[in-house]
C-alpha cells in the first residue's frame, strides 16, 4: 500500500469522512510507529486549526495495545443449535422491525402529503362546505395519495398562498384563450375555482 | 419456403405501422377542423385532483363565425362566451383582467408538428356519450411532457373524451362528454351570455407589456416548446409588475411568471394540482431578487429545470 493512500485515509478518518475500507486500512497500519506519528502530527495540525486544547505525544493506543496483549483470550463460546436458532430469531425480528419501520415511514410521508394538501387548499380555492352529495364510496382522503390528488406544497406559505392562485388562474385562462381543444383549458380554469 | 411467411410478415409490419400513424394523423386533422365546422351542444364532466365538475357547452358555426358558450352546472355558475376564439365575457371568479394578449389567436392543432414530439397511434375503438369513438393516443417521445388519450367521435371528429396520463400511465385528469348533440344548431338564446358574465376589456398598455416581457428568456426549453405570448401586468393587490411568458409544443402549455421580490424573504416551492404543476425558484438579477414561477401541464422535473434556466437581458436595455 502506498504511503500517500494511507495518509489520505488517515486524514479522512480524522475528518470523520472515512468509509469502512479506509478505516480498516488505517487500523491495520496502526501498529506501525511511523503511522502513529503521522496521526499525532495530523492531530496537532487539526488542534491548531480548530484552536483546540492540545495534548501532545499522548499515545493511548500503544498503551491499550500493550494491555490487550497481556490479557488472556476468553474461551470461544460453543456453538449449539439453540444459538443458531437465536440468531435466526434476531434476524427475523430485525427484518420485521425494518418492514414495520418502512411502512410507518411511508405512512408518515402520506400523512405529510395530506397535511400539505390541506394547508395548501384554502389558499388556492374558495372554501366550500363538503356536503354529503358525494359519490358513494368516493373517499377524497384515500385518493389523496394518488396522482390525481398530489397537492404537495413545500416551503412556507404566505407569499405563495397569495400568488399561486392568481398564477394558476392566469395560466389556465391564457391557455383557454389560445386553446385548440377549447373546452379543456376552460374546464381546468373553472376547476381551480371550485370547492 | 420458410422465408415467405417471414417476408410477408415483415412487409405487413412495414406497411401497417405507417398506416396507423397516418390514420392517427388524419383523425387529429379532423379534430382540428371539427370545431371550426361543426355546431353542437353537449354536457361534459371534468375531473382532477378530487375535483369533479359538470359543464354545458353550446358551439355554433355560422357564416364562418364560431360562437361558443360554456357554463358550469354545479357550484358557482361560471360562464365564458367566445367568438372566433376571442373571449367576450367571463363570469365571477374567472375574471383575471388579462384580456386578450396581442398574439393570442387560437392556433390550430398541427399533427405534422406534434409528430415530432409525440408518437401518434390509433389504439382502438370505444363508446362515449352513446356515440362510437376512435381512440387516438399521443405518447410523448421524451420525459418533458405528458401523454394524451383522445376518444374522437367517429361521425364528426369532435373530442368526446380526453385523458392526460403521466409517464407511469397514471391518470392526471379526465374530460368526458356525457351527452352530445350534433344534429341541432344552438339558437341565439342558447348562446346569449347570462347577466353575471362580465365583458372582457383589452389591456391598454400592450406595447409596454411586450417590451417588458421580452427582457426575459430561457436558456433551456424542452424540445418543441415555443414562446407563444408574453405580457406584463400590474398585480392589482401588490402593485408589482409581473412578467409572464407562455410556451407550448402544439398541445401542452406552460407559463413562466417573473415577479420582483422587493426584499421579501420567500422560500422555493413545488406544488402539483392534478395535471398542473407550479414550481417557484428565486433568481438573483442585477435589479434584485426575482421569483420565477413555472406553471403548466408538464412533469415537475421539467418545470424545475425551466425555472432554473430563466435569464434576464435587463442589463443590456438599462
Amino acid at each position: 500500500m502506498s504511503r500517500e493512500a494511507l495518509q489520505e485515509s488517515l486524514s479522512a478518518v480524522m475528518d470523520n469522512e472515512a468509509d469502512e475500507l479506509e478505516l480498516r486500512r488505517v487500523l491495520n497500519a496502526f501498529d506501525d510507529v511511523e503511522t502513529r506519528e503521522t496521526w499525532a502530527r495530523y492531530q496537532i495540525a487539526r488542534a491548531v486549526m480548530h484552536k483546540d486544547l492540545l495534548l501532545p505525544r499522548l499515545d493511548i493506543a500503544a498503551a491499550v495495545s500493550a494491555a490487550l496483549a497481556d490479557e488472556a483470550v476468553p474461551a470461544k463460546a460453543t456453538r449449539g443449535p439453540w444459538r443458531s436458532l437465536g440468531r435466526l430469531a434476531v434476524a427475523a425480528s430485525v427484518t420485521l422491525a425494518v418492514l414495520a419501520g418502512v411502512r410507518l415511514y411511508n405512512q408518515d410521508e402520506i400523512a405529510g402529503v395530506e397535511l400539505a394538501q390541506q394547508s395548501n387548499q384554502p389558499g388556492l380555492t374558495v372554501p366550500q362546505v363538503k356536503g354529503p352529495a358525494v359519490l358513494a364510496g368516493y373517499n377524497e382522503s384515500s385518493d389523496a395519495t394518488g396522482p390525481m390528488a398530489s397537492g404537495v406544497l413545500q416551503g412556507q406559505p404566505g407569499w405563495h398562498d397569495q400568488r399561486l392562485p392568481s398564477y394558476l388562474r392566469q395560466h389556465a385562462q391564457q391557455a383557454a384563450l389560445k386553446g385548440t381543444e377549447s373546452a379543456l383549458p376552460y374546464a381546468r380554469a373553472a376547476s381551480l375555482e371550485n370547492r | 419456403m420458410r422465408a415467405i411467411p417471414l417476408l410477408s410478415l415483415l412487409l405487413a409490419g412495414w406497411f401497417v405501422v405507417p398506416a396507423h400513424a397516418d390514420e392517427a394523423q388524419d383523425w387529429l386533422t379532423r379534430l382540428g377542423q371539427a370545431e371550426q365546422q361543426q355546431s353542437f351542444f353537449g354536457t361534459f364532466v371534468y375531473e382532477r385532483n378530487g375535483s369533479f365538475s359538470t359543464h354545458n357547452i353550446w358551439h355554433r358555426v355560422q357564416d364562418g363565425k364560431v360562437r361558443e358558450r360554456l357554463l358550469q352546472l354545479d357550484g358557482s355558475a361560471q360562464e365564458v362566451v367566445r367568438i372566433d376564439g376571442h373571449t367576450q365575457c367571463v363570469s365571477g371568479t374567472l375574471i383575471a383582467g388579462l384580456g386578450d394578449s396581442p398574439n393570442s389567436a387560437a392556433r390550430a392543432l398541427d399533427p405534422q408538428k406534434l409528430k415530432n414530439w409525440y408518437d401518434l397511434a390509433v389504439i382502438g375503438k370505444s363508446r362515449v356519450a352513446g356515440r362510437a369513438a376512435v381512440i387516438v393516443s399521443l405518447t410523448p417521445r421524451d420525459q418533458h411532457r405528458y401523454g394524451f388519450e383522445l376518444h374522437l367521435d367517429k361521425e364528426t371528429g369532435l373530442p368526446l373524451k380526453s385523458l392526460l396520463l403521466n409517464d407511469k400511465g397514471q391518470l392526471l385528469e379526465r374530460f368526458q362528454f356525457t351527452r352530445l348533440d350534433t344534429a341541432d344548431v344552438p339558437s341565439d338564446k342558447d348562446l346569449q351570455a347570462g347577466d353575471d358574465c362580465k365583458a372582457v376589456t383589452l389591456d391598454s398598455d400592450k406595447a409596454s407589456a411586450i417590451k417588458a416581457a421580452q427582457v426575459w428568456h430561457s436558456d433551456w426549453l424542452p424540445p418543441g416548446f415555443e414562446l407563444t405570448s408574453s405580457s406584463a401586468r400590474k398585480d392589482p393587490e401588490t402593485k408589482t409588475l409581473v412578467n409572464s411568458l407562455m410556451y407550448d409544443d402544439g398541445l401542452a402549455r406552460f407559463s413562466v411568471f417573473l415577479e420582483p421580490l422587493n426584499g421579501a424573504t420567500v422560500t422555493d416551492t413545488r406544488t402539483q394540482l392534478g395535471p398542473t404543476v407550479a414550481v417557484s425558484r428565486r433568481l438573483t438579477t442585477p435589479q434584485g431578487e426575482v421569483m420565477v414561477t413555472v406553471v403548466g401541464e408538464i412533469p415537475i422535473g421539467t418545470a424545475e429545470r425551466i425555472a432554473l434556466s430563466m435569464r434576464t437581458d435587463a442589463t443590456a436595455t438599462k
